[in-house]
């Protein structure tokens, strides 16, 4: 019986199905965990505007999900802020309706600071298919920057973990040098960057020899 | 006299706090353009669930000014 997955959380029911390549990058990388996982392999509900028709998402990457944590500390401290209320001199003073009118709109920013770190967490993706890697960054609604560097126009890569938090996690920089316009992509705090770079040097094996074929 | 002049603080403090709250809605309003934007380019499985989420925090927003204008 075939089972209906919307994300690939676990292998495939027939081995050998996916396309030589997905093979590969899951024999480096492994399979996505969970749908909030930081690195997404071979996703099937991904995309983006500019894929093009024939373009195969392999890898999809964000931030490493520790760099979340300094916000939702903030988060969690802003919630309980209002219980604090009444260790406050005077606080009892205050009227109701400013009590409720207060409440209401500190609980509306706490979830909007929320929401918007959560945005800018989620959206800011990189991309690796079989053509290209991507970096897309949302920095507000005015401001959208998408950087590419097709796969065969990379040159060399190179990667950086530096201090506790990004040893302990293994998360860091990976660089990515290209022959391109653009002569270096950077991506940031991604996890598993040896991982990723093993994937990219894969493909441009892969791609390569195609080419030359 | 200080009769009245209480009036016109409340009805001042009414005015600031409703022209607030609904300064804060177009926030609100801003904020799901920007969902509904990010969402257009790059589309993922939470996609719905976030502009759902943007939607109720512009109704929420629209609250807050109805609060404004009766509890104040």
């Amino acid at each position: 019986m075939k089972r209906e997955s919307d994300l690939d959380v676990v292998a495939p029911d027939e081995v050998g199905t996916e396309a030589p390549i997905v093979e590969k990058v899951y024999d480096i990388t492994g399979h996505t965990k969970h749908p909030l996982s930081s690195l997404l392999i071979n996703p099937d509900v991904f995309t983006f505007e500019e894929k093009a028709q024939q373009e195969k998402v392999l890898v999809v990457a964000r931030s490493h999900w520790v760099t979340n944590v300094g916000w939702i500390l903030t988060a969690i401290l802003m919630f309980l802020a209002p219980s604090f209320l009444n260790l406050i001199p005077l606080s009892s003073d205050i009227a109701t309706r400013y009590k409720i009118l207060g409440g209401f709109l500190w609980f509306l920013v706490t979830f909007a600071f929320v929401f918007e770190r959560f945005l800018s967490w989620y959206f800011d993706v990189i991309v690796i298919t079989d053509k290209r890697v991507i970096d897309i960054d949302f920095d507000n609604l005015l401001s959208k920057k998408f950087a590419q560097a097709n796969i065969l126009m990379i040159q060399d890569l190179t990667f950086k973990v530096t201090g506790f938090a990004q040893t302990m996690f293994n998360f860091g920089d990976v660089f990515v040098q290209t022959a391109a316009e653009v002569p270096q992509l950077t991506l940031e705090r991604v996890p598993q960057p040896q991982k990723i770079i093993m994937v990219l040097q894969m493909l441009k094996e892969e791609l390569g020899g195609k080419n030359v074929k | 006299m200080l009769n009245n002049v209480d009036n016109y603080l409340l009805i001042i403090e009414k005015i600031i706090g409703v022209l607030a709250a609904i300064v804060y809605a177009f926030f609100a309003l801003i904020v799901v353009k920007q969902v509904q934007t990010m969402s257009k380019n790059v589309k993922d499985i939470f996609n719905p669930l976030l502009i759902v989420f943007a939607y109720a925090h512009l109704i929420g927003a629209l609250v807050l000014i109805f609060l404004a204008l009766t509890v104040l």
